[in-house]
């Protein structure tokens, strides 16, 4: 993907009107030219990727070793398990990656452009604002992409020792796609709020702690909640109260990587379903709950799409003070 | 000819600061408008409104017939503009800087080799064509920064202080691009502090002082309004006193002074103030000539335009 957004200094007579081709649709914006020149130039890009496979695969080896080592049941370590450790682990490690990695890549956009001076001189051209922005998103995101896909082998790696289904790869990747999106999108609107890329990143680091940490400890919050129901104390919780508490936990785990990944994870491992369950109440009667993975997607893509929206504005607005 | 730059009663508050009062000025296609004024004038603020980077408190703005406040697109489409400070992406080579920047003014990728070859040719940096825009003096990076500016081959050039940090031969280099810029057909508009740069090649100037434009016109009406006493220096090599007796019957002159300390020895020098066009001023040559009075040096003052400013701005400094 990267590849084919280097330049090709070649001009070619492109017949203007119909369907653009990916290429031609990148070089129509000058900025995702620029970024992808900047970070692949030289060997920067390649050292960059050297480093993060490396240390990718360090971290596989290491799992591996450190599961099969610890492992106590008494016919030897499982292959299966083993398989699962392997690719829970990089997931894990790639959602961190894109949750802190992807805002640093784009808290600089906007701010980034101010503070070299940049800004004023590309905003008296005729580059549109959303050309501006959606340029700085894309040419991070392609290099998240690039890393993301850069680590599959990686991950087949739990393929060959099993108990890894494709559903899982397949969903993972998304949740790590559409979490790039998010936090890229947020990394950007803050560097289009704040006039220096150090405040924006502050903002950008502080709002993905409390999205991918903070979420986490407000859901510990339903726990004693959950006590009255899980452990029964005497009479058994109304069935409405279930659901509220049940559908507000939900609604919490969809708010969060770590969380989306856990329980999509339990459900694909004890329904056998990627797409949900249905949860019985105390009456009996069943609840459906979807997948985490589902409404999680959305929330991020509408989320990433108000912000983009937003950020086109204000790089519009002219300054007025 | 309708003017190609026109501000209608311009008006910018910052907060209790009125930085641009009541500006209105025009300039016409071709000229080279020098637009002068003490620090904190209001000439960047000016300048802003004028490339649609800032909105006006008040008033209005048309560049080539496009409002700034309702066609901001228009008004790009018609401008280069060079900010007083800018900074320039230290990752990228001069080519790549350009081609940049014309492919930000949507020039097909087909066309953009050659006008940046030309581009660079005209400021001359061909020969730097690959390397580091970082690694570019101080003076190329203006000028890179000027190529730049007509990469969409704009109308109208709003430059500020392009001339600010550079030594004297640098600036005398802007200067000659500006005249051949203008030469091409290009409207200048820019502003500066430095005198000789608009005595040097200004057609019209602006005087502005405290967000009020205090005087405009073309520059050599300015001077003869402003500063009815021009001044000449002539250096002679012998007959001072008949020189100064021919010279003190010109009409129009109103005072002749010999100067006494003249490097090297042997040589005199007066000082012959008066009132009058460069047609009078080229008669005094003649007849000091016709006379057989041996003058090595004839010169109108440099301070001219100096004093010009400061006979305009009089008062008003706070
Ligand atoms: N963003 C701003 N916020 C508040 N005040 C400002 C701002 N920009 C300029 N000013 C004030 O407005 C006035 C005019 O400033 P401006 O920069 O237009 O002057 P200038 O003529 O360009 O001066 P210089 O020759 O120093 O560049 C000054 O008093 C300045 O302090
Ligand atoms: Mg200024």
């Amino acid at each position: 993907m990267a590849e084919s957004a280097l330049p090709t200094p070649k001009p070619q007579k492109a017949p203007k009107k119909p369907t653009l081709s990916l290429r031609e649709r990148l070089a129509a914006n000058p900025v995702i030219l620029k970024e992808l020149r900047g970070r692949m130039r030289g060997n920067r890009g390649f050292i960059t990727l050297t480093v993060y496979l490396g240390l990718m695969g360090l971290f596989t080896v290491l799992l591996y070793l450190a599961y099969t080592a610890s492992t106590t049941n008494v016919y030897g370590p499982s292959n299966q398990i083993a398989g699962k450790v392997v690719f829970a682990g990089l997931v894990g490690v790639e959602l961190f990656l894109v949750c802190f990695i992807a805002p640093a890549f784009t808290a600089g956009a906007i701010s980034g452009e101010r503070e070299r001076q940049t800004y004023e001189l590309l905003r008296t051209t005729l580059l549109p604002a959303r050309s501006l922005v959606m340029g700085k998103l894309t040419s991070a995101l392609s290099f998240i992409v690039l890393l993301l896909f850069a680590a599959v082998p990686l991950q087949s790696l739990a393929f060959l020792l099993g108990g890894v289904a494709p559903e899982e790869v397949m969903i993972s990747l998304v949740v790590l796609l559409v979490t790039a999106l998010a936090s890229g999108s947020a990394g950007i609107f803050f560097s289009a709020i704040m006039r220096r890329t150090l405040g924006a990143s502050v903002l950008t680091y502080a709002f993905a702690l409390v999205s991918v940490l903070g979420l986490p400890l407000l859901m510990l919050t339903f726990i004693p909640a959950y006590d009255i129901f899980f452990y029964g104390y005497g009479s058994s919780p109304s069935p409405l109260l279930q659901a509220v508490l049940i559908y507000g936990f939900g609604v919490l785990v969809c708010l969060n990587p770590l969380a989306t990944a856990l329980f999509t994870e339990a459900i694909l491992v004890n329904e056998h379903s990627a797409l949900g369950m249905s949860y019985s109440l105390s009456n009996g009667a069943t609840i459906p709950l979807v997948s985490p993975w589902i409404p999680y997607t959305f929330i991020c893509l509408f989320f990433s799409l108000a912000m983009i929206l937003i950020t086109i504005q204000i790089v519009k607005r002219k300054e007025t003070s | 000819m309708a003017p190609i730059i026109e501000i209608h009663h311009l008006r910018k508050t910052y907060g209790k600061l009125t930085a641009v009062e009541d500006l209105s000025l025009h300039v016409e296609p071709g000229a080279i408008f020098g637009f002068v004024g003490p620090n904190g004038a209001g000439k960047t603020t000016t300048m802003r409104i004028l490339t649609t980077l800032m909105s006006p408190s008040g008033g209005e703005a048309w560049v080539a017939g496009h409002s700034v406040t309702k066609d901001p697109r228009g008004v790009r489409r018609a401008i280069g503009y060079m900010p007083d400070f800018f900074g320039v992406y230290d990752d990228m080579s001069v080519w790549e800087y350009l081609d940049f920047f014309g492919a930000c003014y949507e020039i097909p990728e087909a066309k953009r080799a050659s006008i940046n070859k030309d581009l660079l040719e005209l400021v001359d940096l061909a020969h730097r064509r690959d390397d580091r825009v970082e690694g570019l003096s101080r003076g190329m990076k203006q000028r890179l920064a000027l190529a730049r500016t007509l990469a969409h081959d704009p109308q109208v050039l709003i430059l500020d202080e392009p001339a600010s940090g550079l030594d004297p031969r640098a600036r005398i280099e802007i200067r000659e691009l500006l005249v051949e810029l203008a030469r091409m057909g290009k409207t200048i508009f820019f502003s500066t502090h430095i005198l000789a740069d608009v005595a040097e090649i200004c057609t019209d100037v602006g005087i502005i002082e405290a967000g009020k434009l205090v005087a405009m016109g073309k520059l050599e009406e300015m001077q003869r309004r402003l500063m009815p006493h021009r001044r000449i220096h002539v250096t002679l090599i012998g007959k001072i006193d008949e020189a100064q007796a021919l010279l003190a019957g010109v009409e129009g002159v109103t005072a002749v002074n010999v100067e006494s300390q003249v490097e090297p020895p042997g040589r005199s020098e007066i000082v012959v103030e008066y009132n009058g066009d460069d047609t009078e001023v080229s008669a005094i040559l003649a007849k000091l000539i016709g006379a057989s009075i041996p003058v090595v040096h004839f010169s109108e003052d440099v301070r001219d335009m100096e004093a010009v400013f400061m006979q305009a701005t009089k008062g008003i400094v706070s």
